[in-house]
């Protein structure tokens, strides 16, 4: 038997199965029983993408079978082959979606995620092109022994790496307590094997999302994922058919798959080099994995006694599990970047002032103030608030630190674990140092870190250097704006992913992702003067109402190879600026008020225009321009900018509620400033109010909302 | 994929057709025109059935006349004209390969000639038991030039490289007594057996033959291969462009012609020197472009990234385009008629060895002890020539494909390492492509050699059959005229790739290669011969289970058919579009596509339908694929 047969007969089983479930659920439910996947706005995703063609009830669903039947040919050519694998995982998803017949939650109580909607797809755009997830693995079967397994997992987490678990690997992770959950990124995706699909699903939605791949283009969309998704398989245990069916469509895809199943490789010649790699040692398996796919882990050595990386960056640390905590929102705390003269830093010191965590009660509240001095021949104060804002980042990064909040409203958690495995406050200063240099070894020659935990110090030097250093910085934000500077800069930092989409960050409309500021941008450009943040001019206008510039239209026309013209700043009827598909927020045009809905990436119910934000989101993104709907920043909404070719904010009548209250302050004061409007967040409409547009219509005649009188935009 | 596009012979066929009508502006010759001229071919002589060894004949068989004066019958007739035939190619291969050893022996620190893989060398002089240990690297390479130089007449034993061979098929030939002994004893053999009163038994004629290959194979294309890389640098991967696009009208072009790269490297050498390229400038062109053609032209491609101007039947396409201002050749597959040619414009036809003298030529005499003053002298000449270039005949085709080239077997081997995992994987062997093979993702390989024909619409055979047979998931390794006919129609471009089937495909992409590997010059096929080598090797199979053919669809010279009999005799099959004169004898015919399977592993297929010959070869692919279970 060879390679090629095992694969052919592991996809007629797959196919076998979805053949039978199909026909039962037909019986038992008629051709017409709508069928879908929650969260996502393209049908079927794997099936929808390879075919163009959407599935929405049982009775499609049988037609589709029988396009993967034509797909699943049996030459003996790798072709063939990639078409079996692909046809396995079409037949895997069409499994997959009869389980959420109904609205059924099939993985509730399962501890698996099974599906995944599109907004996590978008959460990850962001962390897989900076290079957070610097890859993603797929570990399915059983491994020699539930430590090998936790071993494997956990040496992925602490890398950075996003976990998939399909099998009994999940049970062996939870016998060893492996921390797991999307916030930890180690994703218990299901028991079946069939549940692999869920992941595949992402990678697939990946190149519909941020690469505009064409739905039905199957060779444009292996091409994208095998170019752009860094995703490989881990295969433990027995192989069977099914399995190397399904590693056959991770081939396909690009993806890299490594097994310990020595047996099967005796008596089969499957080794492919970086594609089915043989490694019988698991404790291989994470080496030989990121060399088959070509990761490179980002090293930062810290000298902390607990695990750093960007997994834990969403960790919780809850009040049970908690040694110590700061908080800023009762006591004195605050955390500060300060430049200095080079004479006035001596580098790598780390200073406590105060006692150390040993001194303070387990479950105790302290005052905390931590202030980075750094000194470069080329820093400069305008950088300060860029660093400043990544201290959240790389506190949470830590195992078993949490952080929330900035300047002095920050709140940090350690948790006990943290804290017996010798974690302590110099720890923080280290944490500090190390990414600060190492993030910013273009700016800062020097750096070095004061933690103070004498509550009074901390009280008087928050009166005296923090708050009208923030004060100071407020000042200068207020008085950047489009107009006021000189300079422009693109950012194609997603490009890896969105190859042709670029966008222009200005200080009044930050990047759409919401992680670069025109400060960000310019810190970036200083940093990386070749990268991806590149200046551009703004001396030859053409348009002044809705922002066109000729030296934008040269640089965007440039940044994105040719594949756009021209883009206006602060339209989105004309020529708007594109989005990658990592955006936070995007907005619609509502047209029975001549205004606009947002929604962000967080809402997960209906809109008045009658999509949801997958929907929605689904409508743009890839670099390409779609009048009508631009995605933005959540920092973006409350801008003058905010197109303001179409008469600005006043346009906005709807938006979740919870988004609402985030920007409510900024927002109202914008719209007091240009309109004289108070309380402007009180006129706009929300889920709770109305998800339809002729009862958010009657809401907005009622509170005589300002686009009701402005021109149609369409 | 962008805009990339295979040139196709159509368009080659255009281009042609537009520089003969300047051709026919100045009255100029072309082989077109000699080809019809000499159609049809004498029937005789195309079925070898023509005899004129001894004075008595000539004779030519025919059912009315069977034998020949001295009783030899057919067979024996066309069995001694193919021996013959193939004793030209092997000393022709030899003897270039003779040359090389003399430049190494000459080398010298200082010298015109220096060693350039210093670690090549060390590797032979293991090879060839030449102590190495404190030794001046340059005694080291005169010693090594000197035992390879001896196995060109050495009395005893056979060929060393055959050690490089898997020891399955070193004994089968030794076993059947076709293992080669000195080079020019197996030539010298072949033309006593071939005299009026020897070898009229086929079988022997057919044994000799292979085992005069197979000292040129293994023997002295061998010695040129190795030594032309200690001299001037093992290939690697290297970018450059091929057809008559790569020559410049604003330049003073250069062309050089022939097979020996101890000419050609001091002419690109020269070429280069700020001095001359000034000298051009002062006599108003913009700079020097050298091109290439034929072997030569290989040789300098893949060392020095020197563009391919075009393969054999091109050679008279570049001095028809009126932009060149010398044709520079050392020996082999230079067409007589470039003198009446060079006449017909301002070009130079400049020979420079005592091996090729032709009429209407311009002969400065080349030589190893002088390399770099007659390289200086010949730039200078084609510099000072320019001045002479009639404009109104100038018309340089706009046509030409970038190609990357150099994959000797060193190169592939580090191209394999780079898919290696170095968690699993050992590295310095041909096990990833095994491996690719094995699993099926490659289905084989097919080695693309040998020359044009006019007998084969130029280049339609060599591009035609790659194009399916990578869309088959077959590699390919080509070398000589064919690697520059693939590398003319694009199919040395690594976005080729998008041209393949899937597994093909995928391999380009992982390893970074196009799907045509440029190994080199003819002499080079013996780098293929050690690919299949280190291939069985690794694998553990015999050469001749390997799902590994060999091609030549347009081959024409007496060095192809040399090159023919030793990769059969390495144990490959090798597919051929043009009868090597042959079909007159059904016994030696019968010999050559199965009886020496018995002997060597490998037979001959003859198939002048170019779609039958690639199926044939997919199906042999195929068979040795089932037969080892894969």
């Amino acid at each position: 038997m060879t390679l090629f047969d095992v694969v052919f007969s592991g996809a007629d089983t797959v196919y076998g199965l979805a053949e039978g479930a199909i026909n039962a659920a037909i019986e038992k439910h008629g051709a017409d029983k709508e069928v879908s996947f929650p969260g996502t706005a393209y049908c079927l995703p794997c099936y929808y993408a390879v075919t163009g063609t959407k599935v929405t009830n049982l009775g499609e669903l049988k037609e589709a079978l029988g396009v993967v039947k034509g797909l699943e040919t049996k030459n003996v050519k790798l072709n063939d082959v990639f078409m079996n694998g692909v046809g396995t995982a079409l037949c895997a998803e069409f499994i997959e979606a009869l389980k959420y017949l109904d609205g059924a939650d099939p993985y509730e109580g399962t501890g698996c995620s099974g599906h995944l909607s599109d907004a996590v797809i978008r959460e990850l755009g962001v962390p897989l092109v900076t290079g957070d997830i610097p890859g993603v693995a797929v570990i399915l079967g059983k491994a020699p022994t539930a430590d090998d397994a936790a071993a494997l997992v956990k040496s992925y987490q602490a890398q950075g790496i996003l976990v998939t678990l399909v099998g009994d690997v999940i049970d062996q992770c939870v016998e060893k307590n492996v921390n797991m959950g999307a916030n930890v990124r180690v994703i218990p995706l299901g028991k079946d094997v069939t549940s692999v699909l869920h992941v595949v699903s992402v990678a697939v939605r990946a190149a519909l999302i941020f690469g505009n791949v064409e739905p039905g283009d199957a060779a444009g969309l292996m091409k994208y994922t095998f170019e752009r998704v860094p995703a490989f398989v881990n295969a433990l245990g027995a192989l069977n058919p099914v399995v190397v069916a399904c590693g056959a469509g991770a081939i396909a895809l690009g993806f890299p798959v490594v097994t310990n199943d020595v047996e099967t490789s005796k008596a089969v010649n499957i080794k492919v080099p970086k594609s089915l790699i043989v490694q019988p040692d698991v404790d291989k398996f994470n080496a030989t994995s990121l060399e088959a796919r070509d990761i490179k882990i980002k090293i930062t050595n810290i000298d902390i006694p607990v695990a750093f990386a960007s997994a834990f960056e969403g960790e919780i640390v809850r009040k049970k599990q908690m040694q110590v905590e700061f908080d800023g929102s009762r006591v004195d705390c605050f955390e500060l970047v300060q430049s200095k003269e080079m004479t006035e830093v001596e580098d790598h010191k780390i200073e406590l002032i105060g006692p150390d965590f040993d001194t303070f009660e387990k479950g105790s509240k302290h005052s905390i103030a931590y202030i980075v001095e750094v000194a470069g021949k080329n820093m400069q104060t305008d950088f300060e608030s860029v660093f400043e804002r990544k201290f959240h980042s790389y506190l949470n990064c830590v195992e078993g630190v949490m952080h929330t909040g900035q300047r002095d409203m920050i709140r940090v958690r350690i948790s006990d674990a943290a804290y017996e495995a010798g974690f302590r406050a110099k720890h923080i200063g280290e944490v500090l140092y190390a990414k600060v240099k190492n993030d910013y070894d273009a700016v800062v020659d020097r750096c070095q870190v004061k933690i103070i935990t004498d509550p009074e110090l901390v009280g008087k030097l928050r009166h005296e250097i923090a708050i009208p250093a923030f004060d100071k910085r407020d000042d200068r934000l207020k008085s950047l704006t489009d107009e006021s500077v000189d300079v422009y800069y693109s950012c194609i930092m997603c490009q890896a992913f969105s190859p042709s989409h670029v966008c222009v960050v200005t200080p009044e409309r930050l990047g759409l992702c919401g992680a670069v500021s025109w400060l960000d941008a310019k810190a970036t450009n200083e940093l990386e003067p070749t990268g991806p943040c590149q200046v551009i001019t703004k001396e030859r206008v053409i348009d002044d109402r809705i922002g066109e510039y000729e030296d934008v239209n040269e640089a965007v026309k440039k940044f994105s190879n040719g594949a756009l013209e021209d883009v206006s700043l602060y339209s989105i009827m004309e020529k708007p600026m594109t989005s990658c598909g990592c955006f936070e927020c995007i907005c619609g045009i509502e047209p029975m008020s001549n205004g606009v809905i947002i929604a962000n990436r967080e809402y997960a119910g209906m809109t008045p225009l009658g999509m949801t934000f997958p929907e929605l989101a689904s409508m743009t993104g890839g670099g390409v321009q779609t009048p009508g709907f631009m995605g933005h920043g959540k920092h973006f909404i409350a801008s003058k900018k905010f197109m303001k070719a179409e008469g600005g904010i006043e346009r906005i009548v709807w938006m979740p509620k919870d988004l609402k209250e985030q920007v409510a302050e900024r927002l109202n004061a914008t719209a007091k400033e240009l309109y004289g409007i108070d309380n402007f967040t009180d006129m706009v409409g929300d889920e709770t109010i109305a998800e339809d547009p002729e009862t958010l219509l009657n809401f907005l005649t009622e509170k005589g909302h300002p686009a009701l009188n402005l021109e149609p935009m369409m | 994929m962008g805009d990339f596009k295979l040139t196709t012979v159509e368009e080659f066929e255009a281009a042609t057709a537009r520089l003969l009508e300047t051709g026919a502006k100045v009255g100029a010759d072309a082989w077109q025109i000699r080809v019809k001229n000499q159609t049809p071919h004498c029937k005789f002589g195309e079925q070898g059935v023509c005899c004129r060894i001894c004075a008595m004949g000539p004779c030519r068989i025919t059912p009315k006349a069977p034998r020949g004066i001295c009783g030899c019958d057919v067979h024996g007739i066309v069995g001694r004209n193919y021996l013959k035939f193939t004793a030209g190619g092997a000393a022709t291969h030899s003897d270039h390969g003779r040359e090389i050893c003399h430049t190494l022996y000459l080398s010298a620190a200082d010298g015109n000639y220096k060693v350039k893989d210093e670690a090549k060398l060390m590797k032979l002089a293991k090879e060839f038991g030449v102590e190495t240990e404190g030794r001046d690297l340059y005694d080291v390479a005169h010693e090594v030039a000197e035992v390879g130089l001896m196995e060109y007449g050495k009395p005893f034993g056979f060929q060393k490289f055959l050690d490089r061979m898997p020891v399955s098929q070193k004994d089968l030939l030794i076993e059947n007594e076709i293992a080669p002994r000195a080079i020019d004893r197996e030539v010298a053999s072949s033309m006593h057996m071939t005299h009026m009163g020897c070898s009229s038994l086929p079988e022997a004629l057919v044994k000799q033959s292979i085992r005069c290959g197979l000292g040129d194979g293994w023997g002295g294309s061998m010695m040129g291969t190795e030594f032309s890389d200690v001299l001037f640098g093992t290939p690697k991967p290297i970018d450059t462009e091929a057809n008559l696009g790569v020559m410049n009208a604003d330049n003073v072009n250069i062309v050089v012609h022939g097979h020996d790269p101890s000419l050609s490297e001091m002419i690109c050498e020269y070429a280069d020197d700020p001095e001359m390229i000034a000298y051009a400038k002062e006599m108003g062109a913009k700079g020097i472009t050298v091109s290439g053609v034929c072997c030569t032209s290989n040789e300098v491609a893949m060392r020095r990234g020197i563009p391919m101007a075009g393969n054999f039947l091109q050679q008279e396409n570049v001095i028809l385009t009126g932009a060149c201002e010398a044709i520079v050749v050392d020996v082999q597959c230079i067409f007589p008629a470039l003198g009446p040619l060079s006449k017909c414009f301002h070009t130079k036809f400049i020979t420079t060895s005592p091996i090729a003298r032709m009429p209407m030529s311009d002969y400065i005499r080349f030589s190893s002890a002088n390399a770099g003053e007659n390289a200086k002298q010949i730039v200078k000449t084609a510099i000072e020539n320019f001045k002479n270039r009639k404009p109104e005949l100038v018309h340089i085709p706009d046509m030409k494909q970038k190609a990357t080239v150099g994959y000797s077997l060193e190169a592939i081997v580090k191209v394999l390492d780079g898919v290696t995992n170095s968690q699993v994987d050992v590295t310095g062997t041909t096990k990833p492509l095994l491996e690719c093979v094995t699993s099926g993702v490659l289905r084989g390989a097919v080695a693309m050699v040998g020359c044009n024909n006019p007998k084969i619409r130029p280049d339609l055979a060599h591009i035609e059959l790659m194009k399916k047979l990578i869309a088959n998931d077959i590699i390919i390794v080509a070398s000589g005229c064919s690697a520059q006919a693939a590398a003319k129609a694009g199919l040395m471009d690594k976005r080729a790739k998008d041209l393949c089937g899937a597994g093909l495909k995928r391999v380009c992409e992982l390893a970074d290669i196009p799907p045509v590997l440029h190994m080199g010059s003819c002499v080079d096929i013996s780098r293929m011969m050690n690919l299949v080598a280190e291939l069985a090797k690794d694998s553990g199979l015999k050469i001749s289970q390997l799902p590994v053919v060999g091609c030549a669809p347009e081959w024409m010279s007496e060095k192809a058919v040399s090159i023919g009999n030793y990769v059969v005799g390495t144990g490959i099959d090798t597919f051929l579009g043009v009868d090597p004169y042959v079909s007159g004898s059904t016994e030696v015919a019968e010999l050559l596509t199965g009886g020496v399977r018995e002997w060597t592993g490998a037979a001959y297929t003859v198939e002048k339908d170019i779609d039958k010959l690639v199926d044939a070869m997919i199906d042999r692919i195929e068979e040795k694929r089932a037969a080892i279970g894969i």
